[in-house]
C-alpha cells in the first residue's frame, strides 16, 4: 500500500481533508456556472437567429448528420454513467473496478471524437463548411450560413472541452496508479467527474439545437 | 435511495441512464412530427429534464438545498437576464429581421 | 508596544530565490506579483493618455489621425482590462481577504498563481498587437468595423481580452469559495469587513459577466479570421447582437471596477473617522443589489445604436433603479463622518475625494441614463467625463487610498505622510482640472474619438490637458516616495492606524501563513468609539 495515502494531510488553509474536498467541489461547481454562461451566450446567438429566420435555419439544419449526433449523445450519456460508477468504486475502495470504469469513460470519449471527426468529413463533402467550401443551398439564405458557423463553433468548442476532459481522466488514471485516489480522499476524481458530466450536459442542449431542426 | 458514493449501488444510475436514452428517442421522434413550435418546446424540455437528472443524481446535488445548488443554478438563472431583456429589443425593433 | 522576537520570518524574507517568488503559493507574494503587472500596464495606459492630451491641446494636433485612433483604443483596452478590472481585487484583495477573514491562504493557491500567469500571457498577446501596429476600433470593438473593415491586429487584441477573462474568472472563483468556506470561527457574514463584502460582490459579477464577453470576443475573432460569422449585416447578421453581448459584460464590468473601491472606502472612512459605519446592513445589501441590478441595464450604452425605442425606455428605467443603492452608500459614508474624530491622513484624503468625485460621476450617470439627454450627449466628451469621474476619480482614488492604508502592513515601512498628502491633494486638483472641462465640451457637442475639433473649443481642451499634466505628476509621485520608503521609511509596527480588522493583529509585514493559530472572532467590524478613542479589534481585544 503506497505511503502517499497514509500521510495525506490537508493544505495549510484547510482544517480537515473533508473541508478541502468539499471546497474543491464547490470550486468546480462555481466554474461550471461560468461554463453555463459561456455556452449559454453562444446558444443565445443561435436562439436569436432561429427566432428571426426560422425557415432558413430549418433548411440549413436538414443537412446536419442526424445519426452522428444521435450516436454521440448516446456515447456521452453512457460515459456519464461510467464516470459515476468509477467514483462509486473509488469511494468503496474497489480499485480494479475504478480503473475499468475510467478506461471505459476515456474510450467512450475517444469514440465520440472519432464520430465527430467523421461527421466533419461528411460535412465537408456536403459543402456546408463556411470559409472553406460553403455553398448556399436553395431556401437557406444567408442565415443558413450563420447556422453552420454556429454549428462549427459550438461543436468545435465542445470537442475541445471533451478533449480536456479526456486528458483529465487520463491524469486521474495516473494518480490512481500512484495510489493517490483512496476512499479516504477521492475529491480530485469527483471534481473531474463533475466536469465530465457537465460536458455531457452541454451536448444535451446542442443536440436538439443542431440535429432536430427542420425535420418535419 | 442513497447516492452518497460510499454506499451507492449501480442500479439507480443504470435506470436513470436508460430513461435518459429513452428520452433521446422521444426527442428524435418529436422532431419528425408536424407540430410546429411544439417540437422545439418538447425537445428542450427533454434536455432540461435530462440535465436535472444528471445534476441531481449523477452530480450528486441530491439532498438539502446547499451552496452547490446555488452555484449550479446561477448560470442558468443569469442567462434569463440576457435572453429576457434582449427580447425587449428583438420583439419591438421594426427594422429586424432585415 | 514591546517588540516581540519574531520566531517566524515575514513573508518577504521567508525564502529569497527567484523560484520562491515565481512558483509561490502565498497569496501575499502573488498580490505583489500582480502589483508589478498592473503598475506596468497603468503606465502604458497612462502613456497613451499623455499622448492623447498632448495631441488635443491644439486642434492641429500632434499625431496622425490613424495614430490618434490607435492611441485612444490602446488607452481604453489597457486601462479597462489590464489595470482597472484587476487593480484592487488582485492586489489588495489577494493580500488581505484571507487575513481579514482569519484564514491562512485562499482556497486555491495554485489557481491564484495561475491567474497571474494567465494575466501576463494575455498582456503579452496585447503587447504583441500594440507593438505590431495596434488597432483603431476603440476599446469597444464594435462590429462590423472590427470584423470586416478595420486594419490592424484586431484578432490578436480580441484574443488578448479573451485570455484576460480567464484570469478574472480564476481570481473571482477563488474569492467566492474562500469567503464562503474559510472564514474563521465567529466570523459570520454580518461581521465581515465591508471590503470583504465588496470583493465578494465583485467576484460574483466577474463570474457571471465575463463568460459572455469571452464568447463575444471569440465570435468576433472567428468572424475576423474566417471572414464569415454572425454579425455581418450584408449576410443577415445583426451587429447590434454583438453589442448586446458586449455590454451585457461591459456594463457590469464598470461595477467590477467600482465595487472593490466602495468596500475600500468603507474601511478608510471608519478607521480615519474613528467611527463604526452607519448602516452596516444597508451597505452590504447595497453592494449585493448593485452587483445584481447591474445586469439589467446594459443597453443604456446602446440607446442610439439601433435598438428599439421601447427597449431603450425599459433600460433607461432600470438604469435609474441601479443608481439607488449607490446613492444609499454615499449617504451612509457621509453620515459615518458625523461626530467622528477625523484625521486627514493621506488614505482619508483619497477616501473623501472618492466620495465627492464618485457622487459627481454618479449624478452625471443619471443624466445620461435619461433618454432625452443621452441622445445629444452620447459619444461626446460628456460621457467620457462621466466615466472618468467614476473610474479615475472613484476607483483610482480608492486604490491609492487602500495602497497607502495598507502599505505599512504589506511592507513593514511607513510612507512619508506629508508627501502622500501633497500627492493626494494634487491628484484631486489635477483630476478636476482634467475632466470637469470635458463635461462642458461634451455638452457643447465635442464628439469623442475625433482627432480634431473646432478652434473655439481649444480653451477648454487646453485646460483639460494642463490638468492632465498635473495629474501625471500626482501619479508619479507615489511611485517615487513609496519606492523610497521601502529602503528608508520608518519601520512600522503591527497596527499603526489602531484599526480593528484581523489583518492588523499580525506583525508588519505578516509571516508566511498569516496567523500562528486561527483567530476566533467575537466582535463586529469597526468597533471604534469616537468619544474616547478606544476600539475593540475583531478578535475581541479592547484597546484604550
Amino acid at each position: 500500500m503506497p505511503s502517499a495515502a497514509a500521510t495525506l494531510k490537508p493544505e495549510i488553509q484547510f482544517a480537515t481533508l473533508d473541508q478541502q474536498g468539499e471546497t474543491a467541489q464547490l470550486g468546480i461547481w462555481v466554474f461550471l456556472a461560468t461554463e453555463t454562461l459561456f455556452f449559454g451566450a453562444l446558444i443565445f446567438t443561435y436562439y436569436i437567429y432561429r427566432m428571426s429566420y426560422p425557415e432558413q435555419i430549418a433548411h440549413a439544419a436538414k443537412d446536419a448528420v442526424l445519426w452522428c449526433g444521435s450516436v454521440n449523445i448516446g456515447l456521452l450519456l453512457t460515459s456519464s454513467l461510467t464516470m459515476v460508477l468509477a467514483i462509486n468504486a473509488a469511494a468503496q475502495g474497489r480499485r480494479r473496478e475504478l480503473v475499468f470504469w475510467l478506461v471505459a469513460t476515456v474510450a467512450l470519449g475517444v469514440i465520440f471524437l472519432g464520430v465527430k471527426g467523421y461527421e466533419y468529413y461528411l460535412d465537408y463533402k456536403d459543402h456546408v463548411v463556411p470559409a472553406a467550401n460553403y455553398v448556399e443551398k436553395p431556401g437557406e439564405g444567408p442565415a443558413g450560413e450563420m447556422f453552420w458557423v454556429f454549428y462549427f463553433v459550438a461543436t468545435g468548442l465542445h470537442a475541445i472541452h471533451l478533449s480536456t476532459g479526456i486528458g483529465l481522466v487520463l491524469y486521474m488514471l495516473w494518480r490512481v496508479s500512484r495510489g493517490e485516489i483512496t476512499p479516504a480522499y477521492y475529491a480530485p476524481l469527483e471534481v473531474v467527474g463533475l466536469y465530465w458530466s457537465f460536458v455531457d450536459v452541454v451536448w444535451l442542449f446542442l443536440y436538439p439545437s443542431i440535429y432536430l431542426v427542420g425535420r418535419s | 435511495m442513497k447516492v452518497d458514493a460510499k454506499e451507492a449501488g449501480a442500479l439507480p444510475f443504470v435506470i436513470a441512464w436508460l430513461l435518459m436514452v429513452g428520452l433521446v428517442g422521444l426527442s428524435v421522434w418529436t422532431a419528425f412530427l408536424p407540430i410546429g413550435v411544439w417540437s422545439p418546446i418538447i425537445e428542450f424540455t427533454v434536455a432540461a429534464a435530462q440535465t436535472a437528472t444528471i445534476f441531481i443524481l449523477f452530480m450528486r446535488l441530491k439532498g438539502p438545498p446547499s451552496l452547490k445548488w446555488l452555484a449550479a443554478g446561477t448560470g442558468f438563472f443569469w442567462l434569463l437576464f440576457l435572453y429576457g431583456l434582449s427580447m425587449t429589443d428583438y420583439t419591438t425593433r421594426s427594422s429586424w429581421p432585415s | 508596544m514591546s517588540i516581540a522576537t519574531d520566531v517566524e520570518p515575514s513573508f518577504l524574507e521567508s525564502e529569497n530565490t527567484l523560484a520562491s517568488w515565481l512558483f509561490t503559493k502565498d497569496h501575499k507574494r502573488i498580490a505583489l506579483l500582480f502589483f508589478a503587472s498592473i503598475t506596468f500596464f497603468f503606465f502604458i495606459g497612462g502613456f497613451a493618455a499623455t499622448l492623447i492630451r498632448l495631441h488635443l491641446a491644439n486642434p492641429e494636433g500632434l499625431l496622425q489621425p490613424a495614430m490618434y485612433n490607435r492611441m485612444f483604443t490602446m488607452h481604453g483596452i489597457v486601462m479597462v482590462w489590464f489595470f482597472l478590472i484587476p487593480s484592487i481585487p488582485t492586489t489588495l484583495g489577494n493580500f488581505f481577504i484571507p487575513m481579514m477573514i482569519g484564514a491562512h491562504d485562499l482556497a486555491f493557491p495554485r489557481v491564484n498563481l495561475g491567474s497571474w500567469y494567465v494575466f501576463n500571457l494575455s498582456g503579452l498577446v496585447l503587447l504583441y498587437a500594440l507593438i505590431m501596429g495596434g488597432i483603431d476600433t476603440g476599446w469597444t470593438f464594435y462590429t462590423p468595423l472590427s470584423t470586416n473593415y478595420a486594419s490592424g491586429y484586431v484578432f490578436a487584441a480580441a484574443m488578448a481580452v479573451f485570455v484576460n477573462g480567464f484570469s478574472s474568472i480564476m481570481t473571482a472563483l477563488n474569492f467566492v469559495v474562500t469567503i464562503h468556506r474559510l472564514r474563521a470561527p465567529g466570523m459570520t457574514w454580518m461581521r465581515l469587513p465591508l471590503f470583504v463584502w465588496g470583493i465578494y460582490a465583485v467576484s460574483l459579477v466577474m463570474l457571471t459577466a465575463t463568460p459572455v464577453l469571452a464568447m463575444d470576443t471569440m465570435l468576433l475573432a472567428v468572424e475576423r479570421f474566417l471572414g464569415v460569422g454572425m454579425f455581418d449585416p450584408t449576410r443577415g447578421g445583426d451587429p447590434i447582437l454583438w453589442q448586446h453581448m458586449f455590454w451585457f459584460y461591459s456594463h457590469p464590468a464598470v461595477y467590477i471596477m467600482i465595487l472593490p473601491a466602495m468596500g475600500m472606502v468603507s474601511e478608510l472612512i471608519t478607521c480615519y473617522a474613528r467611527r463604526p459605519i452607519f448602516g452596516y446592513a444597508g451597505m452590504t445589501m447595497a453592494m449585493m443589489a448593485i452587483a445584481i441590478v447591474s445586469f439589467f441595464v446594459w443597453a443604456h450604452h446602446m440607446f442610439v445604436a439601433g435598438i428599439s425605442v421601447y427597449s431603450a425606455i425599459v433600460f433607461s428605467l432600470l438604469t435609474f433603479f441601479v443608481a439607488v443603492p449607490s446613492a444609499i452608500k454615499v449617504f451612509n459614508w457621509t453620515v459615518s463622518l458625523h461626530k467622528g474624530v477625523i484625521s486627514l491622513d493621506a488614505p482619508m484624503l483619497y477616501a473623501l475625494g472618492f466620495v465627492l468625485l464618485f457622487t459627481i460621476g454618479g449624478v452625471t450617470g443619471l443624466m445620461v441614463a435619461t433618454l432625452a439627454v443621452d441622445v445629444p450627449v452620447h459619444d461626446t466628451y460628456f460621457v467620457i467625463a462621466h466615466f472618468h469621474y467614476i473610474m479615475v476619480g472613484g476607483t483610482v482614488s480608492a486604490f491609492f487610498g487602500g495602497l497607502h492604508y495598507w502599505w505599512p502592513k504589506m511592507t513593514g515601512r511607513h510612507y512619508p505622510e506629508l508627501w502622500a498628502r501633497f500627492a493626494a491633494i494634487l491628484t484631486f486638483v489635477g483630476f478636476n482640472l482634467t475632466f470637469f472641462p470635458q463635461f462642458i465640451l461634451g455638452y457643447l457637442g465635442m464628439p469623442r474619438r475625433y482627432y480634431t475639433y473646432p478652434a473655439e473649443w481649444q480653451p477648454w481642451n487646453l485646460l483639460s490637458s494642463a490638468g492632465a499634466s498635473i495629474l501625471a505628476v500626482a501619479y508619479v509621485l507615489p511611485l517615487v516616495y513609496l519606492g523610497w520608503s521601502l529602503l528608508y521609511g520608518r519601520r512600522a509596527e503591527g497596527n499603526p492606524w489602531r484599526a480593528t480588522g484581523l489583518e492588523w493583529q499580525t506583525p508588519s509585514p505578516p509571516p508566511k501563513h498569516n496567523f500562528e493559530t486561527t483567530p476566533v472572532v467575537t466582535t463586529s467590524p469597526y468597533a471604534y468609539n469616537p468619544e474616547d478613542g478606544s476600539y475593540v479589534t475583531q478578535d475581541g481585544t479592547a484597546y484604550a
